[in-house]
């Protein structure tokens, strides 16, 4: 019982079921079109496919904080965040997650991991500093709800189809360029060339998983902050969070100018385009409908909302 | 109109360009380029200039002229001199220091970007922090005057600088 009121609902289990078999049916159509145009031969085909989704379900956590720059930390480095999100983790009923800190200036937070038992939580250094206690807590509701809904699953095997597709429109970009696949086609001169069917289901793929991602993210957004709500008691501290991580003010960051040159001299990715990472307003709907919808949650839990 | 009276702000007599340290192996040559630009500005303008270093290991060129346009005037001929002998990757920020606004509070700062060549404002509280609010109603104030750095994550501080 307890486990249901934190973030669990049907209509979204409902999407969330939906957006997981239109994408599953999608990628086997586009393995299965692969299979056919590129005769790469069925078993290095089957072979190639469940590896790569293999590989993405078994990393997605890592690679997700390792593209974020997030570091995990233990008890001993940051206790008072440890702390809070095991007081959280045991409300909800989850077990605790890892955690990670950015370290930017910018306030923001993000989850990641394929389910509630290999899940981490990542929260900027700015986001831990600028914003009061029972903000962060807010926030951090927010992120586990995500966890405990296994929205990062969903939204991992949504970005992987994106993903693979991107990589073959290049692909097929680049041996459209280079004149094919050497030998393969030239057997037949009036067929379509070969790099031109696996672009066009590419494209097509790209722009259909695109599609889905949008369709659920939004409500997963508002299903996040009503878990966030309920699992606090408290969401007039989720709504000033979500207002300040969206002030401007909050983008002026703290560091100094020379501190972040030396930085970018040894880092690839330079620091303004880590910072640039606003995991928790890409694809959120606007500020105000949240807003108002926790200020509605707000209303019905009795809470003083200004 | 002076640059004062545009900008709503009394100047406390200095700037300067900070720059990154000279890599050992040309650090002769650019040693010597480097007291060539000086010489030469300080030879056509009234303003003072010194060299310093700060706790970063970054050069500042500090320009020390009571009157803006003056101070404006050396520390954009440096810049060139500099840009000239080949150091403009090398050149990081100006400084503009100005008057606190009330008597005494922290100092307020106007920084030039080379790489974007763009200006934002800094308003030290103390070796760490910011003020933001102030910082925020400096760019309202100044939008018309000044190309203003947009990005305001872009906006990176300069704390103790030996201006």
């Amino acid at each position: 019982m307890k486990r249901k009121s934190y973030g669990r609902d049907a209509g979204l289990s409902l999407r969330m079921f939906i957006t997981v078999s239109m994408l599953g049916l999608l990628y086997i159509v586009f393995a299965v079109v692969l299979f056919q145009v590129l005769n790469v031969g069925l078993i290095p085909m089957v072979v190639i496919v469940i590896g790569i989704a293999f590989f993405q379900y078994y990393t997605s956590a890592k690679l997700a904080l390792l593209a974020a720059g997030a570091k995990v930390v233990e008890p001993d480095q940051a206790p008072e965040l440890h702390a809070m999100i095991e007081r959280l983790c045991a409300m909800a009923d989850l077990p605790k997650p890892k955690v990670a800190i950015i370290d930017t200036d910018v306030p923001n937070a993000f989850a990641t991991g394929r389910n509630p038992k290999n899940a981490a939580v990542a929260v900027t250094r700015g986001l831990w500093e600028r914003l009061e206690p029972q903000e962060v807590e807010g926030v951090l509701g927010h992120e586990l709800s995500h966890v405990a809904n296994r929205d990062v699953l969903v939204m991992t095997v949504a970005s992987f189809f994106a993903m693979l597709a991107g990589v073959l429109t290049r692909f097929g970009l680049y041996a459209g360029m280079f004149g094919g696949y050497g030998g393969r086609s030239s057997n037949n001169n009036n067929s379509v060339p070969v790099w031109l069917i696996v672009l066009v289901v590419s494209v097509v793929t790209y722009f259909l998983s695109q599609i889905l991602i949008l369709a659920i993210s939004r409500y997963r957004e508002f299903a996040a902050d009503r878990g966030s709500a309920l699992l606090t008691g408290a969401p007039e501290h989720l709504m000033s969070a979500l207002q300040k991580i969206s002030s401007e003010m909050f983008r002026i960051p703290q560091r100094d100018l020379r501190e972040v040159e030396s930085m970018n001299a040894f880092f690839i990715i330079p620091a303004s385009v880590k910072s640039r990472a606003s995991t928790l307003f890409a694809t959120h709907p606007p500020l105000e409908q949240r807003l108002e919808r926790l200020a509605e949650i707000a209303r019905e839990m009795g809470r003083p909302v200004a | 109109m002076t640059l004062e009276a545009e900008l709503g702000l009394k100047s406390a007599g200095s700037g300067g360009i900070v720059f990154k340290p000279l890599s050992a192996g040309e650090f002769v040559r650019a040693e010597n380029d480097l007291q060539e630009v000086l010489d030469a500005v300080a030879g056509e303008s009234g303003s003072r200039l010194e060299r310093k270093s700060d706790e970063f290991g970054y050069e500042w060129i500090v320009v020390r002229d009571t009157d803006l346009e003056d101070q404006v005037a050396t520390i954009h001929a440096v810049a060139q001199g500099l840009q000239e002998r080949g150091f403009g990757e090398q050149l990081l920020a100006a400084a503009f220091k100005f008057e606190p606004k009330f008597g005494d509070g922290e100092a307020i700062y106007w920084i030039y970007g080379f790489k974007r060549g763009a200006f934002w404002p800094f308003v030290p509280k103390g070796d760490k922090e910011r003020d933001n609010a102030e910082e925020l109603e400096l760019k309202a104030k100044l939008e018309k005057e000044l190309p203003i750095e947009e990005d305001l994550s872009r906006w990176l501080a300069l704390f103790n600088a030996p201006l």
